[in-house]
């Protein structure tokens, strides 16, 4: 009988530990991974030509451009361009599941021999140096030349790390709108803070919620809107972040984020934007639930077809700064196709991802963006809202870096989400905001690199 | 033959192949996770040992405590609402005539073979401020005051997550009383009944009691889920607003995956394991009473 209840306590127990196990063995696998760029390249064995190189290349698949690349592009060409090479393709998911995803495979050795990297996990990838640096194979094979800024392609030790089409360089905050909910309101384009602010007033009181954003996880105030609100106070603050001069507790930071409070309180987003995910607060726009979607410039190419919906910048509070005088810019120099340095196929991954990044290029050419990576396409057309992006790009006098990509270690980066997100419940002041954020700010590793 | 299966030989050979899988994939994949919780580790490379800095530092982090915090409720509706609910839903099934059963049967269990992600999804879905169903339903029956934003105030986002889990579940645990109440020999209800006992008194005296067993193993898998409490919160609120429906499995999951501070997440695992060891210690001593032969 004590036996039997000795295996019943060991059984429960090890129930209980099952639910809790989580890979654990990280330092383990990283040890083996850990081989060096050039042993890998010497190593790869060559394909019989007959045979079909296998390679698994993940994408994001949450983004509805990258989703369009892959399916219109990279695939539909693929048998032409690389008829040696068979794809497993993985989708990948996006934003925090795509990220924690790729640490997981990078832990567990199962990285994909090419993937679409991004600055929030790529220095993690590269501190265990899986992520390979292209540097010599694109400039032995003179893909590099396609590049009109190469350098922009050098992450901070100088190795090429991401091969980007450089469309995101371009990509920048923007506030999309419906030209007829506007106009049927007798509202006009804000060019300050306060006028936007008037406008939303005039808009709720029409029973029209007057803007949709992603808010989940506190997305838009970790991509764009705690700087974008910085910024438009001053300009100079959000600089003075980014090279670590002055912290959280600045007064131009309270003021910043004192607006996103207001924004939250006075009602500019819909009911539960705390928990609105980016697909469905898109959809509240493109379904004129909204009158205004605030997002990025990367919507423009799908909006586009909606010549009723227009955009602008987000209003300045500074009266030496006009509204369009200065913006964020997404870029990064670790944004873009990656491949995996301990691949089987070192160099057939190499031209997987040129591959890749090609196609990515032609697909934003044809839109009609400005891109790093040249093309032989002969852009059409433009349709009205991407002439208006390229204006506003080409007429702002200051472009700033994002703050949550270059200023920020992971933790920071994912605290500066959660705690921003708290922001959009409405009950959660800007003073506590700095309070709570500017103790892990203190923390930020960035900076000590 | 009985004799042969009762020897500690025979209990050891029987046992032991489930031993070594449990050994090999449960137990020995914490050992390593033990280690990391000493050191100062970012999920690939250590920076050294910390000794317990990355104890003391969870210790003092409110939102350890708030995600022990909404564990807690969650385990306490589990058992105080959800336990005593399953158990009424089999009485019920066991008195349906044989084709509504059937059908009570499999809308018991329909929930739980769904993905919690649709399950999830769903929830997220009925719980929307403008055009979910709970508010739409609220609004319609002249409530508006009541309608609320469920998933993005605080003081309601725990509940409204648990209330989702366990719907999913509820079914399945009914389901293993029923099968309990099903091996109880129909002979006693009925020398109940001559003895005039109602349905509500046989339940109590008859069916409760000799369920003991049933209920243990349903009371270990109730606390246990609920305490592991995943999958739900990250697809309905990513523990947000904040950190405010974070779990304490969230938030080792958050801790070492999002902010990639796995010394300090596998610290929360191992302060988590001993949370769990404590509770089913305390489970076996308030369930450990002789089995009732019938």
């Amino acid at each position: 009988m004590k036996m039997k209840k000795q295996l019943s306590m060991f059984f429960t127990v090890a129930l209980a530990m099952s639910m809790i196990g989580c890979g654990g063995q990280k330092a383990e696998t990283n040890t083996k991974q850990a081989a060096p760029t050039e042993t890998s390249k010497t190593e790869t064995p060559k394909p019989a030509s007959e045979e079909k190189v296998k390679l698994r290349l993940m994408s994001l698949s949450t983004d509805e451009n990258q989703i369009k690349i892959l399916e219109n592009y990279i695939k539909k060409n693929l048998a032409a361009e690389l008829p040696n090479v068979e794809i497993e393709f993985e989708p990948g998911g996006g934003g925090e599941d795509y990220s924690n995803k790729l640490k997981t495979y990078n832990a567990s050795g199962d990285l994909p021999d090419v993937w679409y990297s991004e600055a929030g996990f790529a220095t993690a990838v590269i501190s265990a140096g899986n992520q390979l640096d292209y540097t010599q194979y694109i400039t032995d094979d003179s893909f590099i030349k396609n590049f009109a800024i190469p350098e922009a392609l050098k992450f901070s030790d100088g190795k090429i790390y991401a091969l980007s089409a450089g469309a995101d360089t371009y990509f920048t905050p923007r506030i999309f709108y419906h030209k007829d909910i506007f106009e049927q309101n007798g509202v006009a384009i804000p060019k300050t803070f306060d006028e936007f602010m008037a406008a939303c007033k005039t808009l709720k009181e029409k029973g029209i919620v007057p803007m949709s954003i992603m808010g989940k996880g506190g997305w838009a105030p970790q991509l764009y809107m705690v700087q974008t609100m910085i910024q438009s106070e001053d300009p100079q603050v959000a600089l003075d972040l980014l090279q670590n001069k002055t912290d959280f507790t600045n007064p131009v930071v309270l003021k910043a984020v004192k607006k996103i409070e207001t924004m939250a309180k006075e009602g500019v987003f819909p009911e539960g934007v705390a928990n609105l995910d980016y697909g469905p607060s898109l959809e509240l726009f493109t379904s004129k639930k909204t009158a205004m979607f605030g997002g990025f410039s990367w919507e423009t190419a799908n909006l586009s077809a909606d010549p009723n919906i227009g955009m602008f910048m987000w209003p300045t509070s500074n009266t030496q700064y006009a509204t369009e005088d200065v913006t964020q810019f997404w870029g990064s120099p670790l944004n873009g196709y990656a491949v995996n340095s301990n691949s089987k196929n070192v160099e057939m991954a190499v031209k997987l991802a040129e591959y890749c990044v090609s196609q990515e290029a032609l697909f934003y050419a044809e839109q009609g963006s400005k891109l790093n990576l040249q093309t032989n396409v002969k852009v059409g057309e433009q349709s009205e809202l991407m002439k208006e992006n390229i204006r506003l790009y080409e007429n702002t006098k200051l472009k700033i870096p994002t703050i949550f990509l270059n200023a920020m270690d992971a933790k920071t980066g994912t605290e500066f989400g959660t705690i921003g997100g708290n922001l959009l419940t409405g009950a959660y002041t800007a003073e506590q905001y700095v309070e709570d954020f500017n103790s892990i700010w203190q923390e930020n590793t960035w900076f000590k690199k | 033959m009985e004799k042969h299966y009762r020897n500690k030989l025979s209990i050891f050979i029987f046992a032991f192949p489930g031993l070594l899988l449990f050994t090999i994939f449960t137990v020995y994949p914490i050992l390593p996770q033990i280690l990391i919780s000493f050191q100062k580790h970012d999920g690939f490379n250590s920076s050294g040992w910390v000794g317990f800095d990355n104890y003391i530092k969870v210790l003092r982090s409110a939102s350890f405590w708030r995600a022990n915090g909404n564990t807690l409720i969650i385990v306490l509706i589990s058992l105080l609402v959800a336990l005593p609910l399953s158990l009424l839903l089999a009485l019920a099934i066991d008195v349906q005539t044989p084709k509504t059963r059937n059908f009570f049967k499999f809308s018991s269990v329909f929930p739980a073979v769904l993905s919690v992600t649709v399950i999830s999804q769903m929830w997220v879905a009925m719980y929307e401020p403008q055009w979910g169903l709970i508010n739409s339903f609220l609004r319609s029956i002249g409530l508006e005051g009541w309608a609320h934003q469920w998933l993005t105030d605080k003081s309601t986002v725990v509940i409204c997550i648990t209330i989702a889990f366990l719907w999913q579940y509820i079914g399945l645990n009914a389901l293993l009383f029923y099968t309990g109440i099903k091996s109880i020999p129909k002979q006693y209800y009925e020398a109940a009944m001559i003895d005039g006992a109602n349905f509500f008194k046989a339940s109590f005296f008859i069916t409760i009691p000799l369920l003991t067993d049933v209920i243990k193993y349903v009371l270990i898998l109730s606390v246990l889920g609920s305490m592991s409490l995943f999958a739900h919160v990250r697809v309905m609120t990513s523990g947000g607003p904040g950190d405010s429906s974070r779990t304490v499995i969230y938030q080792m999951y958050y801790t070492a995956f999002s902010t990639s501070e796995f010394g300090v997440g596998s610290a929360i695992a191992v302060l988590f394991i001993i949370e769990c060891l404590f509770v089913t210690v305390l489970i076996n001593k308030f369930t450990a009473k002789e089995r009732i032969e019938f």
